[in-house]
């Protein structure tokens, strides 16, 4: 009996057909394709993407030079040296991420006390040579400063579960 | 011994120790803040409640005594609960800042909270704030952060021997504060920084410098006295960022003098010599190593063929290391030259041919505790060796008699039985009137009581200080001690001046046939003079003398960490050496206990430890025996066999006393603490704290007669030299004497440190 | 910078204790110098301090404990009323509102004229004669009504 059935669906084409089938309902389907760059798809607010450091309303950088980002960077990216400013407060001196060293695992932002160090949303970042993926505290506080908006709507939608 | 139950372990723990006694021995931790070991018990935390069956309610650890057949526990939900309980209270008012703070690693109220504490506070009002005072250059203040522990108030009053903390107000209103604005002064206040358990008390200079578990931590040896205190460096990255103390019961027991805990800040001076230099036509210039050793050998060499070996010679400052000054004889016997010393302060070098080994303390560290009567010669005893002070202050509580003899009276902080202040030119004499009366004789005065106490008591000694050892007549009042030891069987003991003042001997570092010994050298150079990490403007004893000595020398070849201006001036080659940080080697303490350490950081620039130099400039003169792959190797060579028999106090022939005639007014020259050596001359925070040093201080007497006044700029000069001080006035000061310390660079200037010195009005 | 009859005060009291032990006087001689100086300045505590031979944070520490002990300059005459339950029942709050309305002052200030200075403090022992308050420490006034006031601040002059 089965060899009946195998002889006639080797001309009959049954699984071609049913292999057309598929791509047949694809074709009518919704498409979820999108067109980077120019379409995104949606993100969840706590995307973590390039760092930042952040600054408060007043102009004053958040970070306390507190090293706890740089002590639980388990990949040994972030390099932090401090002193006291003129004005008696704990700052950074330096404050580098190697982002080629970086993995990403969000938790300088999860340990930082004060929410100085975020990661941002924007992936798609590059750089030209290996230098450029040393952000230093200049760059990163140039990307808290451009983006800062975003930043404080995702902290705040993320606030209750913290 | 009693025998009680904790946490159901049976133990037998001394009578009249306390639970948390009992508890530390057998490993049970029990939470405290205000409970240390070296401190009196003063309970006002609460952390160590715990439950003791049959007692009511709990009691504090560290104020229960033991009692036969006691049963705690200091775990039992009770006892735990109670202890949740006071975590919270003291997390009430203490501030939420441990991102910022320096304590934070290392902080016990930080460690406890995380086993104590809970995950939030149900204290919902405002917590209080307390002002930060200002106590000076050496500790920073959060006082917001203090629990009220009263540790800093007693580590003053029953170590430091000064209360000047103390806790003002009442209830919430409590303040831990120094009186009014006055800055903390004592010479070891640095300690309150480890005492404090929170971050209330920190380090200034290392405020915000970097944190506690990022630190690389090596044992090593403090440099700056002879008690060879342990200490631990922390370094990050090439720095070494503070300096902490590594306990030793029987040396430093867990405390360290303010010298050696904030000195490292001299190790990164900006005048560093990082590359060698050599000077050609007056002009400076850097250059390589090879170079600069080629230069100074043949420069040597010239010199030895032209003038031959006895114009060659080396000093050596007794803070370098047994392998240094070892290697550093080595290089002298080797061309020939037997002209090596490292006794730079020393001005009598006639008891040399009595001695029969090394000046040491008589006795070890420990043993200082439990004097019953000492006689202190010639000494700046909190100055000089903080650590020793505390040692006979803690002695002097349970009663010992402490005598001195001495040209100066600064406080001691404790209470003398008898002390005789006279003028350096009648020290030898008073001692000698003390030798007197132990003799039989009766005399009038100091000298009587003095004689008296020490006839007092099992456990004796006679120290002879620092101002004794640099005194112009070290050999007669070393004669006298040693007549007046055996008289009332005390033990004769040397405070060692610096960190290897043993080892220097023990190297052989010091003429041993005849050759120059460092008052010869610094008084007329050799041609060829090699110096060790001296500095002759604050190192020797008569700096304007030595300076002179070694511009008419025709070659100096200097082996120097630091680029000094004097230096400058009177070298030709500048060799870079390793500090005690960056290199390892030996010290041996006063005591004569011979430790030895690991380089904490790499050489700074081009530096290299001096012992590898030595062997270089070794091989280079071609000398044979310079073959040492290792410090440790050239530890073993310097040091064979044991060192306990190469020390020896005892003089082979006694030397008379003479009479001393001397000009109107004579120098009284101690070496303030912090200009002792080129390390501690270069440390910003003690400099700026203890600024106030450099006056001509005498007493009113002198003043008036005079005719000047306190505060006036004057003139003080010796011989060709002379400086402007303010005058100070010290009514403790004898008559016709001008207290002028030495070392620092406002009097280097001046001539011997106990000569005739004349004043006037600027 | 203290009398000498004041410093012969305090040498009655250290006198008391055995030799070694003068810090122990602190207290009463701090009170003499109160009552000499009306208040106590840093000055007057150091040299009672030095004068004790302790140091001067030590006297600072037993000051600053007491609230008999003034700080801060006081009046000539310093009222100090009790408003603790057993006086409060007995009226003591009246006693305060006029005592308030009367010298124009509140609790811890003193009068323009240098003259009153009002304190409020606890319990001080007699409360079978409450409301009461006591002058410059010294002299206690009870079982107050507005007409005794008046009678005791008439009689301060």
């Amino acid at each position: 009996m089965d060899r009946i059935k195998d002889f006639f669906s080797t001309f009959l084409l049954i699984e071609l057909l049913k292999g057309m089938a598929v791509t047949g309902r694809y074709m009518f389907a919704r498409k979820i394709t999108i067109q980077f760059p120019e379409e995104r798809t949606p993100m969840s607010p706590r995307f973590r993407g390039l760092h930042a450091l952040r600054r408060y309303p007043n102009g004053e950088e958040r970070c306390i030079a507190c090293k706890l980002c740089e002590t639980i960077c388990p990949a040994l990216a972030i390099n932090i040296e401090l002193a006291q400013r003129d004005d008696g407060s704990r700052r950074t001196t330096r404050y580098d991420i190697d982002l080629t060293k970086c993995i990403f695992c969000g938790f300088c932002e999860e340990s930082c006390p004060v929410d100085a160090i975020v990661e941002t949303r924007i992936f798609d970042y590059h750089g030209e040579s290996r230098g450029d993926l040393l952000y230093t505290k200049d760059k990163l506080l140039a990307v808290g400063d451009k983006n800062e908006e975003q930043i404080a709507k995702d902290k705040a939608a993320d606030a209750r579960y913290r | 011994m009693a025998n009680i139950e904790m946490d159901g372990k049976a133990l037998s723990v001394p009578d009249g120790s306390t639970v948390i006694d009992a508890a530390d021995a057998a490993g049970i931790y029990i939470p405290r803040f205000c409970y240390h070991k070296k401190l009196s018990v003063a309970a006002n935390c609460r952390m160590c409640l715990v439950e003791v069956e049959k007692a009511p309610k709990l009691l504090p650890a560290c104020a229960t005594p033991v009692m036969e057949g006691m049963k705690v526990q200091t775990r039992s939900p009770k006892a735990l609960a109670a202890q949740k309980a006071v975590m919270e209270f003291m997390l009430i008012n203490h501030p939420l800042d441990c991102p910022i703070c320096d304590q934070g690693g290392e902080c016990q109220l930080q460690d406890l909270a995380v086993g104590y504490g809970k995950g939030g506070s149900r204290y919902q009002e405002e917590k209080r704030v307390v002002l930060n005072k200002n106590i000076g250059p050496l500790i920073s203040t959060d006082m917001t952060r203090c629990i009220h522990c009263t540790r800093c108030v007693r580590f003053g009053q029953e170590i430091g021997g000064i209360m000047e903390m103390g806790q003002i107000g009442r209830g919430e209103h409590s303040e831990i504060t120094p009186f009014l604005g006055h800055a903390v002064s004592s010479e070891l206040s640095g300690n309150m920084i480890d005492l404090c358990p929170v971050g209330a008390l920190t380090s200034k200079p290392f405020r915000y410098k970097a944190r506690s578990w990022e630190l690389k931590h090596t044992a090593s040896v403090a440099p700056h006295d002879s008690l060879g205190s342990n200490i631990e460096i922390h370094s990050k990255n090439g720095t070494v960022l503070r300096v902490v103390p590594r306990e030793n019961e029987e040396i430093n027991q867990c405390w360290l003098s303010d010298r050696d805990r904030f000195a490292y800040e001299g190790l990164a001076a900006k005048d560093r010599l990082r590359r060698p230099m050599i000077k050609q036509n007056d002009v400076w210039r850097e250059c390589d190593w090879q170079y600069a050793l080629d230069f100074a050998v043949h420069a040597l060499q010239a010199l030895k063929e032209k003038h031959g070996a006895q114009q060659v010679g080396a000093l050596a400052t007794p803070q370098a290391t047994v392998e240094e000054l070892f290697l550093l004889q080595k290089v002298m016997r080797g061309m020939g030259s037997d002209n090596v010393d490292f006794r730079l302060r020393q001005s009598d070098f006639s008891a040399d041919a009595g001695l029969q080994g090394a000046p040491w303390l008589g006795m070890a560290v420990a043993e200082v505790s439990k004097l019953d009567s000492v006689l202190l010669v010639g000494t700046n005893l909190r100055a000089d060796h903080p650590l020793l002070a505390l040692r006979l202050r803690q002695a002097a509580k349970h009663g010992a008699r402490v005598s001195l003899l001495n040209p100066l009276d600064d406080d001691l902080f404790m209470p003398l039985a008898a002390k005789a202040i006279v003028s350096p030119a009648a020290m030898a004499e008073t001692l000698d009137q003390v030798r007197r009366v132990l003799a039989g004789e009766t005399v009038s005065g100091d000298a009587q009581k003095i004689a008296a106490n020490l006839q007092q008591g099992e456990s004796k000694a006679v120290l002879l200080g620092n101002l004794a050892q640099h005194h112009p007549q070290f050999s007669e009042l070393h004669s006298l001690a040693q007549q007046i030891a055996a008289a009332c069987g005390a033990k004769l003991g040397f405070l060692g001046e610096s960190a290897n003042s043993v080892g220097g001997y023990l190297a052989g570092a010091l003429p041993a046939a005849g050759g120059l010994n460092a008052g010869a050298m610094l008084n007329n150079a050799p041609k060829a003079t090699i110096l060790l990490g001296v500095e002759p403007e604050g190192d020797t004893y008569n700096p304007a003398q030595a300076m002179a000595a070694l511009r008419s020398a025709d070659l100096v070849v200097a082996l120097s960490a630091y680029k000094s201006p004097t230096l400058l001036k009177s070298a030709d080659v500048l060799l870079p050496i390793a500090p005690f940080s960056e290199t390892s080697g030996t010290f041996v303490s006063t005591e004569g206990r011979v430790q030895s350490f690991a380089a904490a950081v790499k050489p700074l620039g081009e530096a290299r430890p001096a012992w590898k130099v030595l062997r270089v400039l070794g091989n280079l003169l071609a000398l044979d025996g310079f073959d040492y792959d290792s410090s440790e190797q050239v530890r073993d060579v310097a040091l064979t066999g044991a060192v306990s028999v190469k020390l020896n106090n005892t003089l082979k022939t006694l030397k008379p006393l003479s009479k001393v005639t001397h000009g109107a007014l004579q120098r009284v020259g101690d070496v303030s603490a912090y200009h002792a050596d080129a390390i501690v001359r270069r440390a910003t925070s003690l400099q700026t704290s203890h600024a106030a040093a450099n006056n001509a201080r005498m007493n009113g007497a002198l003043l008036s007669s005079l005719g000047l006044c306190e505060g006036v700029l004057i003139k003080v000069s010796q011989g060709e030299g002379s400086a402007e001080l303010k005058a100070a006035r010290d009514d403790k000061l004898p008559d016709a004497c001008v207290r002028v310390a030495a070392g620092s660079a406002a009097t280097a200037t001046l001539g011997g440190l106990f000569d005739e010195i004349k004043v006037e009005r600027a | 910078m203290l009398s000498s009859e004041s410093l012969i005060q305090i040498d009655r009291e250290v006198a008391k204790y055995p030799p070694n032990n003068k810090q122990s006087a602190v207290m009463s001689a701090l009170r003499i110098a109160q009552i000499e100086k009306g208040w106590l300045a840093p000055e007057t505590i150091e040299f009672v301090a030095t004068y004790l031979e302790i140091p001067a944070i030590a006297a600072w520490e037993v000051a600053t404990f007491y609230n008999m002990y003034e700080l801060k300059p006081v009046g000539k005459y310093k009222l100090t009323v009790c408003t603790n339950l057993p006086c409060s029942l007995m009226g003591a709050q009246s006693v305060v509102e006029y005592l308030q309305d009367k010298l124009g002052i509140g609790f811890n200030e003193t009068t323009s004229d240098g003259k009153f200075t009002l304190k409020m403090s606890e319990c001080m022992g007699s409360c079978g004669e409450g409301p009461l308050l006591t002058i410059n420490n010294h002299k206690m006034r009870v079982q107050l009504t507005p007409a005794k006031i008046d009678e005791i601040l008439a009689g301060l002059e």
